[in-house]
């Protein structure tokens, strides 16, 4: 029962205007949840936590960098998972988040490397180093770049998503890379530090900064996520009769 | 207690990077949102003949 509600659910998200309608209701919700989280995030990262006995106040770029990094990658899974789904069952507005992650994707990767590379000049004496870590997250950036740079190279968005989608899949192989990276080859890059499974060699007190602000930049993932596919969805319903209607009763 | 906020400048840049991309975002969407509505909105008025060039 459960399952057919949820199949049944699944497959109306696929419609363009309950698409529309839905994700116009859900990302307030999100956009709120990410104002809050990170102002309670905010106010640890900067405020609460104390220094570092080593690195004294810089190791509070980790508060952005780390949730950054995370997301970057997460973005591209969920990303990787939309295209699965648009490859196997057509369905558009599937198409259209998968397209719509690589921005938001491109984005979160670029502040990883950007807050990264100001983190290592002051601990490592350098801004960037050719290790394994910092390299693969370098490509990942050059993958959303491309798949950003497919889709919008082909003038029939449908052919265009489908290709890009393509090339998802196969950059997906850069993702476990990336996290074994430190410890399949000696990098310069510190291991992990945060354990999901197992204990964190991070003092419990620096946590609260860290969850806070990674469950913001997840929301913030997902809000931008539905306004910049309600957008494409308009754009490219432009001459449709929903869109019509619905400009209608804006106007 | 009033913080004193007195962090390196790398600490400073890093945040502003955060701030700054977060911010386009965040303002990217409503601009495009914005713009496709306004030229739908005009398509409907050419269609329906209540367009007002301001150009005339």
């Amino acid at each position: 029962m459960i399952w057919k509600t949820l199949k049944v659910g699944f497959h109306r998200l696929g419609s363009p205007p309950t698409f529309y309608r839905v994700s116009a209701l859900i990302s307030p919700w999100l956009w709120g949840g990410f104002a809050l989280c990170t102002l309670i995030g905010l106010y640890y990262a900067l405020y609460v936590v104390p220094p570092d006995y080593q690195q004294s106040d810089s190791y509070r770029i980790l508060f952005i960098h780390v949730p950054a990094a995370w997301q970057a990658m997460a973005g591209y899974i969920v990303m990787a998972i939309l295209a699965v789904i648009a490859l196997v069952w057509r369905i558009r507005t599937t198409e259209i988040m998968a397209m719509m992650c690589a921005p938001i994707g491109a984005a979160f990767t670029l502040i990883c490397l950007a807050t990264g590379s100001l983190w290592g000049r002051p601990m490592w004496g350098t801004w960037w180093a050719w290790d394994a870590r910092l390299t693969s997250m370098l490509v990942l950036l050059f993958i959303y770049l491309g798949i950003m740079g497919l889709y919008a190279a082909f003038e029939d968005r449908r052919k265009g998503a489908r290709v890009a989608c393509i090339l998802v899949l196969v950059g997906v192989v850069n993702i476990p890379i990336i996290h074994f990276s430190v410890e399949w080859w000696t990098t310069l890059h510190q291991g992990a530090t945060i354990r999901f499974f197992g204990e964190s060699t991070m003092h419990y007190s620096m946590m609260p900064p860290l969850v806070w602000m990674t469950i913001a930049v997840k929301l913030m993932f997902g809000a931008v996520l539905l306004d910049r596919s309600r957008n494409e969805l308009l754009d490219q319903d432009r001459r449709k009769g929903w869109v019509r209607q619905k400009v209608g009763e804006e106007t | 207690m009033i913080p004193q906020f007195e962090y390196a400048f790398y600490v400073w840049t890093s945040y502003a990077i955060f701030a700054f991309v977060i911010g386009w975002q965040i303002v990217q969407p409503v601009v495009r949102r914005r713009r496709i509505l306004a030229e739908l909105r005009e398509e409907l008025a050419l269609e329906t003949g209540a367009y007002n060039d301001p150009d005339s």
